[in-house]
């Protein structure tokens, strides 16, 4: 089954890998916005199945975004992944208690994203489609 | 050539397979007849059994292929398409299959397994090949973007160092390092992103940073550009495993050279380090960070004590951060001294920077490997992710795992104290597994702990039959999960405790130290190191009990088994095998060395004033016997024999007389060596000798004239092999001028050092006897303690 997911992330770098690796291992497709009020715009229009979003950026951070999204009638239940490059144990609480369904540690795998985001969803990784890196 | 014998499965599996396993060669059939055929034809290192295969499941093929002892070592993979999991579970067991695949068959998980079960090396897929292209172009497009960055960081770093930072400069350089810290690992360089993520931290810190904190941050900088400007290191990298930080060290030292290439060297690991130039500092330094080890010089303020001081200080804080010292000269009063202040060792200063970070780390990795490990199994990501933070911060290393097929996996090589289970997960349930985890003798008395979304009764008691020690009902609540757990872990601890140690003294029990002792003498025979037995009784134990009361012997008895232990090297197995009988098994010491140090320490316990409850008086005897291997047994049921045999040959009133089992078997003729062959005349003073020498641990063969000694130690097969003959000159019916040319000319002297008792009346006797071949000669009158110093010098050089 083919999803869709929204990246908010200002890093070109990141969306362009995160982009690659989602397509190629699980065959899912990318949207990306670079600013928390493009994606919850994006999320309303598009109706991806999640959101990475990105916790550090410029005029309105992760937490903010995803208040927003939350707040959004169209939004509201669309699952919401972290993506953060910070890792403390109580960040990841308090992105929990915000009411995002996981965290994501910058950087990753690029290898093993697919399968993270998987994971923290409950989805099912399509056969064939293992995202798991390879030694 | 090995090759993969493949049993059932298409022909597009083989291909895939083979593509993944860089043409490894595979041999695919489609009857359980033929797999035992091929098996027959050789060569078949991996075994992959479809459970499809026509009457696979329980056909005597396959039972006899895994009743047959030539196939018991060879890996099965083994893809169970239907069947409860009770059953795949159970055929897991009764087959030994080394890993069981279940529905939807994924190849990429076969090649995996396959590949781990060969020790090979995995082709990466097309797709991952993919990516990792579109990973290597992203980088490549994003490099200008990346230096960019980094000229912002390296002007806050200039900033810093002139000690001028404007508070924008710092927000917009903290903002770049932080991006970078998410963004290097992920595009291939996870050095930089460490580098990154700390220069985060300094700039983070607010305020005007310290002159070091500046140094340090344009050291950063520089490392960061560098590890930027290198070629990529291959994918995957970047997060550490679960549980892990980089480490940290703290150096605290005034030679800026050796700092700093350590520091050099720490970087290039990916290892974070801190300088610190004096002792308060450095205390400063610890209260503010977290380090996982100091590296420190004694002597830094010129004063050893304040160094100690120092030392200790670092021990009793919480958590307490282990020093190694750095030195420039090493004597055993600095190793006894840092070693009572909890120091955990010396590193010459003259060692080379890889040297000391390579101790440095292997200290951290020895002393995190003591502290307890969780591992948690459960399908929801939250739990494990709460798991881990509750228990991480509380300084356990906890492995999470949300897939239970890769649960043997991860058992295997993470070996945890404890379990965490979730009852309902799909595939393989929490049940199912503590049943096989209950099954298997390695970790049967592992403690399991079920986390479960029901807590009605039936629910609990499937949980209990199954084998769980407790269970935590959800949703969880922190502070009772973590009580749960450290109940468990403690109590599992104390079970093994009782199960190793005497209630009584805390010694090694019978088994316990059976065990270890076995374990020391194959030690032992692959590195031809000497193994010394003690068996040390206390002899008046009855006496004691008698008229004391049972108490006063119990006391007694624990206070006699700490002295003793005490005074043994931690190295030493110390056991209590029955009421009044100690064993010490000591690895790398001859019978001599065990000796001596037998001989004080039991002396002085024996002087030691003892006092019942009702404050009546007493002392304890001591009595000891040593046995050497391999010289006189073989296996510890041998020495045992001979040091019991020793031991029964002091009397009460000797502290202790080591003699060999096989020198008293000697006297029946059929003992063939001997440490010293006594050739003397004199029946009195032979005694007197023997009895010195066997104090002092060495069997010894008394001959009375120098026709018998010729006729047992000379010739080219001589009777008895021993490796000190000591001698008179004067001997009856042959002298010992002549015996010794008949020694040397029969080639006995290459093996055996002769040490002649000369008379210092006859002049020039001593040179005479050394130019024949003798290595050593005393003069007469005998004096025993100078003699056995003589014998031991030979025997050494020996």
């Amino acid at each position: 089954m083919s999803r869709k997911i929204l990246l908010i992330d200002d890093e070109p770098a990141i969306v362009e890998v995160t982009r690659a690796t989602l397509e190629i291992l699980a065959g899912w497709a990318v949207i990306a916005a670079s600013s928390g009020s493009e994606g919850v715009a994006l999320a309303a229009a598009e109706q991806p199945d999640a959101i990475l979003l990105d916790v550090m950026m410029p005029d309105m951070d992760g937490p903010r975004t995803l208040k927003d999204l939350q707040a959004g009638a169209r939004t509201g239940d669309i699952p919401v992944v972290f993506l953060t490059a910070k890792v403390q144990a109580a960040d990841i609480r308090r992105f929990r208690n915000l009411g995002a369904a996981g965290v994501i540690a910058k950087p990753f795998d690029p290898l093993r994203l697919a399968s993270e985001v998987s994971s923290i969803l409950g989805w099912k990784t399509e056969r064939g489609k293992s995202a798991e890196v390879e030694g | 050539m090995p090759r993969i014998l493949m049993g059932g499965f298409d022909a597009d599996l083989k291909d895939f397979l083979k593509q993944r396993l860089n043409g490894y060669p595979i041999t695919r059939v489609s009857d359980a007849q033929e797999i035992l055929e091929e098996l027959a034809g050789g060569s078949v290192s991996l075994l992959i059994f479809d459970q499809e295969l026509e009457g696979a499941l329980g056909s005597p093929a396959v039972e006899e292929l895994r009743n047959d002892p030539r196939w018991v070592e060879l890996p099965v993979i083994y893809y169970a398409r239907q069947g409860a999991v009770d059953e795949v579970v159970g055929k897991l067991e009764d087959m030994r299959f080394c890993k069981t695949l279940l529905p939807p068959l994924d190849p990429d998980e076969v090649a995996r397994q396959t590949a781990q079960a060969l020790g090979i090396i995995l082709t990466p897929s097309e797709d991952a090949l993919k990516v990792e292209q579109a990973v290597t172009q992203a980088r490549a497009r994003f490099l200008e973007v990346i230096a960019a960055r980094l000229e912002t960081i390296d002007r806050a770093g200039m900033s810093l160092l002139e000690g001028h930072l404007t508070p924008d400069l710092r927000e917009a350089a903290r903002r770049e390092a932080h991006k970078l810290a998410g963004l290097l690992g992920t595009i291939g360089f996870p050095a930089g992103s460490r580098f990154a993520r700390e220069l985060e931290e300094i700039l983070g810190r607010g305020g005007q940073s310290s002159p070091v904190q500046a140094i340090r941050y344009s050291e950063l900088a520089v490392a960061l550009r560098l590890d930027t400007e290198k070629p990529a290191s291959g994918l995957p990298p970047v997060n550490p495993p679960c549980g892990e930080r980089p480490a940290s060290i703290l150096i605290v030292d005034s030679d800026d050279d050796l700092s700093e290439r350590v520091e050099a060297e720490a970087l290039a690991h990916g290892v974070r380090v801190q300088r610190a130039n004096d002792f308060a500092h450095a205390g400063q330094m610890i209260r503010e960070d977290t380090f996982d080890v100091a590296l420190a010089d004694l002597l830094l303020s010129g004063k050893e004590e304040e160094g100690l001081d120092f030392i200790e200080s670092l021990a009793i804080r919480t958590p307490s951060v282990p020093v190694i010292v750095l030195t420039s000269k090493e004597t055993l009063t600095d190793r006894v001294e840092v070693a009572r202040r909890s120091g955990h060792g010396f590193l010459a200063r003259s060692s080379s920077a890889s040297k000391i970070l390579e101790a440095a780390l292997k200290l951290v990795d020895r002393l995190h490997s003591g502290d307890a490990k969780v591992m948690a199994v459960d399908d929801d990501p939250q739990i494990l992710s709460l798991l881990f933070s509750l228990l991480e911060s509380r300084g356990i290393s906890i492995k999470t795992l949300d897939d239970p097929t890769q649960f043997w996996k991860c058992l295997e090589t993470f070996a945890p104290d404890l379990l965490v289970l979730d009852v309902d997960m799909p595939k393989l349930g929490g049940l199912e597994l503590c049943r096989v985890v209950r099954n298997d003798p390695r970790w049967a008395e592992t403690p399991i702990v079920f986390l479960t979304a029901h807590n009605d009764s039936a629910t609990i008691q499937s949980v209990f039959s199954a084998g769980a020690d407790d269970f935590v009902s959800k949703p969880i609540v922190g502070p009772e999960l973590m009580t749960r757990i450290f109940n468990r872990l403690e109590r599992s601890r104390m079970l093994r405790r009782m199960l190793e140690t005497d209630f009584l003294t805390g010694a090694f029990n019978r088994h316990k130290s059976t065990q270890m002792i076995a374990d020391f003498i194959d030690l032992s025979r692959k590195h031809e190191q000497p193994f010394s037995l003690a068996v040390i009784e206390m002899e008046n134990l009855e006496q004691i009990n008698a008229g004391h009361g049972q108490t006063a012997g119990d006391l007694a008895l624990d206070r006699t088994a700490r002295l003793l232990q005490n005074a043994f090297r931690s190295e030493d197995v110390f056991g209590r095998w029955s009421g009044c009988e100690f064993v010490v098994g000591m690895y790398g010491l001859t019978r001599y060395d065990g000796v001596q140090r037998l001989m004080g320490l039991l002396e002085r316990i024996n002087k030691e004033a003892f006092e019942s409850p009702e404050g009546g008086k007493f002392s304890v005897v001591l009595s000891a016997g040593l046995a050497q291997f391999p010289d006189d047994g073989i296996n510890l049921e041998e020495l045992y024999k001979a040091a019991v045999q020793a031991r029964a040959g002091a009397g009460p009133t000797e502290v202790c007389k080591a003699a060999a089992a096989r020198s008293s078997a000697g006297k029946q003729g059929d003992s063939q060596n001997a440490d010293v062959a006594l050739v003397m005349r004199d029946e009195a003073q032979a005694s007197l000798l023997t009895h010195t020498l066997e104090s002092h641990g060495y069997r010894t063969r008394w001959i009375q004239n120098g026709r018998s000694a010729e006729k047992l130690l000379a010739g080219s097969q001589p009777q008895i092999h021993s490796r000190v003959i000591l001698m008179e000159v004067d001997l009856p019916n042959l002298d010992g001028i002549s015996l010794l040319k008949q020694l040397g000319s029969d080639g006995v002297l290459q093996k055996t050092r002769v040490i002649m008792l000369t008379t210092p009346s006859v002049a020039n006797e001593a040179q005479a006897v050394l130019e024949l071949g003798a290595f050593d000669s005393v003069a007469k009158p005998l004096n025993p303690p100078v003699i056995a110093q003589h014998v031991r010098r030979a025997l050494d050089a020996a």
